[in-house]
C-alpha cells in the first residue's frame, strides 16, 4: 500500500461520513456543512489520484470544485435564511409541505 | 517519516469528522469543520499540491466559514436549540450500509492498479496555472459565470419582499 492509496481511503471516508451527516443531522445548517465534507472528500481523491498518475488535471478540476462549493454555500445559506424568515423552519423534519 | 505525517494528518481529520457528525451545537460542529479544513490543507501540502492548499485555506477557512458564522448569528438561538443533535433511528439504519460501501470502495482501491503516466511535475503552481489558462480556459470562464449567477441568486433570495 502506497501513501497515495492511503490518502484515497481517507477521502472515501470523508465522502461517506458527509453522506451520513446529510442523512442523520437535524439542523439545516449542519446539513450544509456535511455537504461541504463530501466536496472535500472528492477534492482529496482528485489530488491523490493526480499524485499517482503524475499529472495536474485533477488539481485543476479541484479548483473548479472549490468555485462550485463557494456558490453552493451562497445559494444554500440564502435558501435557509429565506426559509427561516418566511416560515420559521430550522430543522430538516419541519419541511413537509409537499408530503401533506 | 511520510507515514508519520500521514498518521498525524489522518488522525486529526478523522477526529474532526467525528466532531462534525456528532457534536450537538451547530457552532461546535462548524469549528470542527474548520479543523478538518486545516487537516485537508495539510494533506494537500503533503501531496505536493501547494496552490490548492493555499486556495483551500483562503476560500474555505476564510470565506465559507465566516459566511456560515454570519448566518448562524442571524438565526435566533432558542430556535436552533430545538433542532440539535442527530436522528438515532436513521443513524442505526444508515451506518451499516455506509460501512459496507466503505469496505467495497476500500477493496477496490487496495486491489486495483492505476495507470502510470509518469511525468514528474517540478513546479506545481506554474504548471497548474499554465494549464488553467491555456487548456482549461473555457471552463474557467464558465466557473466565473457560475459564481456570478450564485451571487445574483443569493441577492434575490435574501431580499426583503416589498
Amino acid at each position: 500500500m502506497t501513501i497515495e492509496k492511503a490518502y484515497m481511503l481517507i477521502s472515501i471516508f470523508l465522502f461517506l461520513s458527509g453522506l451520513l451527516g446529510v442523512i442523520i443531522r437535524k439542523n439545516l445548517i449542519t446539513l450544509l456543512i456535511s455537504t461541504e465534507l463530501m466536496l472535500n472528500g472528492v477534492n482529496l481523491a482528485l489530488v491523490s489520484v493526480d499524485r499517482i498518475v503524475g499529472g495536474i488535471e485533477g488539481q485543476v478540476f479541484a479548483l473548479f470544485i472549490l468555485a462550485v462549493a463557494a456558490s453552493e454555500v451562497a445559494v444554500g445559506l440564502g435558501l435557509i435564511v429565506a426559509l427561516f424568515r418566511l416560515r420559521g423552519y430550522e430543522g430538516s423534519s419541519e419541511i413537509t409541505h409537499l408530503r401533506d | 517519516m511520510e507515514w508519520l505525517i500521514f498518521g498525524f494528518l489522518s488522525t486529526w481529520a478523522v477526529l474532526s469528522v467525528l466532531g462534525v457528525l456528532f457534536l450537538k451545537n451547530p457552532i461546535h460542529a462548524l469549528l470542527s469543520f474548520v479543523s478538518l479544513i486545516l487537516a485537508v490543507a495539510g494533506m494537500f501540502l503533503h501531496l505536493r499540491a501547494e496552490l490548492l492548499a493555499g486556495l483551500q485555506l483562503i476560500i474555505y477557512a476564510v470565506a465559507i466559514v465566516v459566511f456560515y458564522v454570519l448566518v448562524i448569528t442571524t438565526i435566533p438561538w432558542e430556535k436552533v436549540k430545538r433542532f440539535e443533535g442527530f436522528y438515532k433511528r436513521e443513524f442505526l439504519a444508515g451506518f451499516p450500509i455506509l460501512l459496507v460501501s466503505f469496505a467495497l470502495f476500500a477493496y477496490a482501491i487496495l486491489k486495483g492498479s492505476f495507470a502510470k503516466v509518469g511525468l514528474e511535475v517540478k513546479d506545481n503552481v506554474k504548471e497548474v496555472s499554465k494549464s488553467l489558462f491555456t487548456t482549461y480556459l473555457f471552463p474557467l470562464e464558465v466557473a466565473s459565470v457560475i459564481l456570478l449567477t450564485a451571487m445574483i441568486g443569493a441577492i434575490l433570495l435574501g431580499r426583503k419582499e416589498e
